[in-house]
């Protein structure tokens, strides 16, 4: 994600002499925005500038040879490239001269926002075309490609007789890469997207493939977690290749189930109720009028709450029972919707553009009992702001759920910077609640939090020492 | 580096002479884990602490590792010692923390569904406490009785609820660790933030210590079930009880707890305890959750289980063995202890696996039993054990058993738990080209390897001479081979065990 690069540039500015007058949060800004009546032109053109050079991979040997290109161990004539390539991928990344590279992965779609700080000189690697997906021939597991869609996956599990146990709360075409790489919103009711994450297979900084965790099983007792603790910044350390996804048996009988609820108060306890139902519950998810529309056709009540339950085909019954009594309070209920994940890839794509011309800033992790309070600000802070407001969210059986703020405006950085800080203000507000926006890493100061940063950026200098994946940057 | 009296002047001052142990005695109890080590195992560490230290806030345990900056004596934290590869025994004497007087509940947030605790309290202390209060933990470690919350933590730990809960990472907000330089970090945000805001918590899951002491944790809660019903089911072998355990998976399932069990754990239990079941190859399933609920599932598991050629076992059976889940390894009164080999291994071979652990056993002339239980939807944890006679001077030669074991786990795409002083050598065959990432970690935050040092990259002996201060990790494999092989050539089986002899003859 660019996330430690954009933290240590910041970090790094604000000790810049002409720039320490400038207060931290106006200085951010001003980088986010490419303020150029703040900052020196050599700034502006750092932060404008793109990775000269785009490849497309098609298999994993291609980056580690890339990688060895870079370090200097191999010569560019070992990429194979004809004489026009060779000579633009020469002069582009101006190999030859005293500089160094650096290569990053490129998304396949950001929900929220692009980094702060783009590769100055290096190589970005795009991975659409590598996007293979492979079960376990007799067990509850898969190895998917970084550029492998997520839809793909979850209908391909499906017909195998898995279930993808996470999906995206907010529904757009992402790549399972996107969740390492980008920030795709994958989660269950159980838990997040790491949880369903077995291994990473990398190709290291010294261009190795070196896999983190293990395929088959759980990585418990094999010294530090590093897998679970850097998932959401493992492009920083490694380039990651293939996800090794913990899957789980297609129930004997799925179910959705919609509840409509006109009054926030309301929906804020019977999420809370529902997050202690016990297993049996694959997702919850939850959307205002606004996203509802955008999402299904037909009315949209205030909020609705949809059910996703897979468990025994004698069990359905009862379940659906305990989540009834859990959500009471809801205006109607509709218990023969289709589930929205199983629709057809060209449907779902559909959706997805839809949804993704709202403008996101990011997620808001909030307790369920403060869900409508939230909701009821952010509509609020949408319509002074100017920009139309929904929500996208899921619910956990932590009890909090996941929300995605979505505004109708124009997707330029400045109004970004503006509703993230919105958000954040209303996020203060509330008890228990955590915007983990991207910028919210660059605004947040608490000791702690720094310390945390300050050891996960030592961890990277000492794991890519050879400055290749995601290169920190001075100013 | 400061003289020993100086040393234990400087710790006394920090936390009073009573907290604060250097007799022979103390120090021997300190000296090894549940596995019973040889004592040959002497010539190459220095198993016995300089002092041990028993802190009770975290203050304190802070001022005790800044100690060492003055004396030069490694730390070794230590939870309840319930390990079984050395990860908290000392290799260098120095100075053990003995984590269990910072054993309490600090306070449990029902809307947020939370208990926070002290790094040495027992997980079954913190069960009770909050099942008084409605709540339930979602995963608990197998030895939950002995186990503390900062010890399960450091070993990676297993247990009961991983299928149905997650696994302990999961479980876990929020740590307080105190840092090799002594100072205090909090590894996530206050609030709860999902992974991100630069949440360190899992780095400190099987980290076994040497990245720093874990002093503090807040973990999550669910709701306490409304039933739970323990059912079991005898096999005809007990490969029979692993194809079971996948059945359940595979229809979908998800108990709190399923375990298979071989009969000779039963005969061992048998000398022990009147009230034990007949010796039978079984399996444990517990399920979870409202009347309805615990009806259907065991329904489904009745018909699973027919199919594999199981028979239901009156209620009591079941019973009686979830009221002992805890006390598992009662067989270590009938010898000299008993060394455990955890694995996790695919699900989808867990038939193979009992069978193979089975072998080995027996191939290895030794007294065990062998036991899995399910992890999660791909992984199930294999954990036979081997009784030792360290009376004989082949005793030792036991553990030969989990270097085997730990082998057959990797060829079936798994992997021993655990590193500590005995299993370190298995670090690279377990990351390979990922190692130097872990060792890396390991600079960052203890960079004069001050905690736990000599223990996962490399492995410490107690020389000072140059050759001889640590020997390559795979020094230790060949080791272990050697008490494999010697193991193997012995004629006979140990003859201690007369209870188990006697049975096998009936």
């Amino acid at each position: 994600m660019g996330l430690l690069k954009d933290w240590d540039y910041v970090e790094q500015a604000v000790r810049i002499p002409a720039l320490a007058e400038v207060i931290r949060e106006a200085l951010i800004r001003a980088l986010f925005v490419r303020d150029d009546r703040v900052l020196p032109a050599s700034i502006i053109g750092d932060l404008n500038r793109l990775p000269p050079v785009t490849v497309k991979v098609k298999e994993d040997g291609e980056v580690r040879k890339l990688i060895r290109v870079l370090n200097g161990e191999e010569s560019t004539v070992s990429l194979g490239l004809n004489a026009e390539d060779y000579h633009f991928f020469r002069t582009q990344l101006g190999v030859g001269r005293t500089r160094e590279f650096g290569l990053t992965m490129r998304p396949r779609v950001l929900l929220t926002y692009d980094w702060i700080v783009p590769e100055q000189r290096g190589v970005q690697l795009d991975f659409t075309a590598y996007a293979g997906v492979e079960f376990a021939e007799d067990g509850h597991r898969a190895i998917a490609q970084v550029g492998a869609l997520w839809k793909r996956l979850y209908d391909d599990a499906l017909a195998a007789g898995h279930l993808v146990p996470f999906v995206p709360t907010v529904p757009l075409d992402f790549a399972i890469g996107d969740a390492v790489c980008g920030d795709a919103p994958f989660g269950s009711f159980r838990g997040g997207f790491a949880s369903y994450v077995n291994a990473l297979r990398t190709i290291s900084p010294y261009g190795h493939r070196a896999r983190i965790g293990f395929e088959e099983v759980a990585n418990n007792g094999t010294a530090y977690d590093l897998l679970h603790a850097s998932i959401p910044l493992a492009s920083e350390f490694f380039v990651p290749v293939a996800v090794a996804l913990r899957l789980e048996a297609k129930p004997g009988a799925r179910k959705t189930l919609t509840y409509a609820f006109d009054d926030p108060a309301k929906v804020s306890i019977a999420l809370d109720k529902v997050s202690r139902v016990g297993p049996g519950i694959q997702w919850v998810h939850l959307t205002d009028a606004v996203a509802a529309k955008t999402l299904r056709p037909g009315p949209a009540e205030a909020f609705a709450v949809q059910v996703s339950l897979g468990t025994t085909a004698t069990g359905i019954a009862a379940k659906e029972k305990v989540v009834d009594a859990a959500l009471a309070g809801f205006k109607a209920k509709t218990a023969d919707a289709p589930n929205p994940f199983d629709a057809p890839a060209e449907a779902y794509r559909k959706t997805a553009e839809a949804v993704a011309r709202a403008l996101f800033v990011g997620e808001v992790r909030i307790p369920a009992k403060s869900f409508g309070d939230f909701a009821g600000k952010v509509r609020a802070f949408g319509d002074q702001s100017a920009a139309k407001a929904g929500i996208y969210g899921s619910l956990g059986s932590t009890g909090i759920v996941s929300a995605f703020p979505s505004f109708s405006a124009p997707k330029d950085r400045i109004k970004v910077y503006d509703l993230s800080k919105g958000v954040r203000a209303i996020v203060a507000r509330i008890p228990g609640a955590a915007f983990t926006g991207r910028l919210t890493h660059l605004w947040e100061e608490e000791p702690n939090f720094l310390r945390r940063m300050a050891l996960w950026r030592e961890m990277k200098l000492q794991i890519d020492a050879a400055h290749v994946v995601q290169p920190l940057v001075a100013p | 580096m400061a003289s020993l009296d100086y040393a234990y002047r400087r710790l006394v001052n920090t936390l009073g002479p009573e907290r604060v142990a250097r007799s022979e005695f103390e120090r021997m109890v300190y000296s090894h884990d549940f596995a019973s080590l040889p004592k040959i195992a002497l010539l190459q560490w220095r198993l016995y602490p300089d002092f041990v230290a028993l802190p009770q806030t975290t203050e304190e345990v802070s001022g005790v590792v800044k100690l060492s900056d003055e004396s030069l004596l490694q730390i070794t934290p230590r939870g309840g010692g319930t390990g079984w590869c050395g990860g908290s025994v000392p290799n260098r004497g120095g100075v053990l923390i003995d984590m269990r007087k910072m054993n309490h509940i600090l306070g449990i947030d029902p809307d947020g569904r939370t208990v926070a605790v002290e790094a040495g309290v027992s997980w079954k202390e913190v069960e009770d406490f909050v099942e008084a209060k409605g709540f339930a933990l979602p995963h608990v470690p197998l030895n939950a009785i002995g186990s503390t919350v900062g010890g399960a933590i450091n070993s990676g730990s297993t247990g009961f609820g991983g299928l149905r809960g997650g696994s302990l990472r999961d479980a876990v907000a929020n740590l307080d660790v105190v840092l090799p330089d002594g100072s205090l970090l909090k590894t996530a945000s206050g609030a709860d933030a999902g992974g991100a805001l630069a949440d360190l918590t899992p780095l400190f899951f099987g980290a076994e210590g040497t990245l720093g002491i874990v002093t503090k944790a807040v973990l999550r809660l669910i709701p306490k079930p409304e039933l739970t019903r323990p059912l079991t089911y005898s096999f005809p072998e007990l490969p029979a009880a692993g194809r079971f355990l996948k059945a359940i998976v595979d229809a979908g399932l998800t108990p709190y707890h399923a375990a298979a069990v071989d009969r000779d754990h039963f005969v061992f239990e048998r000398a022990l305890r009147s009230d034990t079941p007949e010796p039978v190859d079984l399996a444990l399933v517990a399920v979870q959750g409202s009347k309805d609920e615990v009806a259907d599932q065991e329904k489904a598991l009745d018909a699973l289980a027919s199919k594999e050629g199981g028979a239901k076992l009156p209620p009591a059976v079941g019973d009686g063995l979830w009221r002992e889940r805890h006390n598992n390894y009662g067989a270590r009164r009938l010898s000299r202890g008993l060394m455990i080999s955890y694995n996790l291994v695919p699900l989808r071979r867990l038939p193979e696996a009992v069978e193979t652990a089975a072998r080995i056993r027996d191939k290895l002339k030794l007294n065990g039993s062998v036991q899995a239980h399910l992890v999660d939807s791909t992984t199930a944890a294999l954990n036979p054990y081997v009784l030792m006679d360290d009376t004989r001077p082949s005793g030792g030669t036991a553990l030969g058993f989990v270097k085997r074991m730990g082998d057959a786990a990797f060829k079936m795409d798994g992997h021993p738990m655990g590193l500590g002083l005995f299993l370190v050598f298995n670090l690279r065959k377990m990351h390979g080209n990922a190692t130097s990432a872990y060792s890396a970690v390991k600079g960052v935050l203890d960079p004069r390897k001050k905690i736990n040092g000599g223990k996962t990259f490399e492995v410490w002996t107690k020389y000072p001479w140059p050759g001889l201060r640590a020997i390559p990790p795979p020094g230790m494999a060949i080791g272990l081979e050697v008490a494999a092989i010697l193991r193997r050539a012995k004629p006979t089986r140990d003859r201690f065990v007369r209870a188990y002899e006697h049975s096998k003859e009936g």
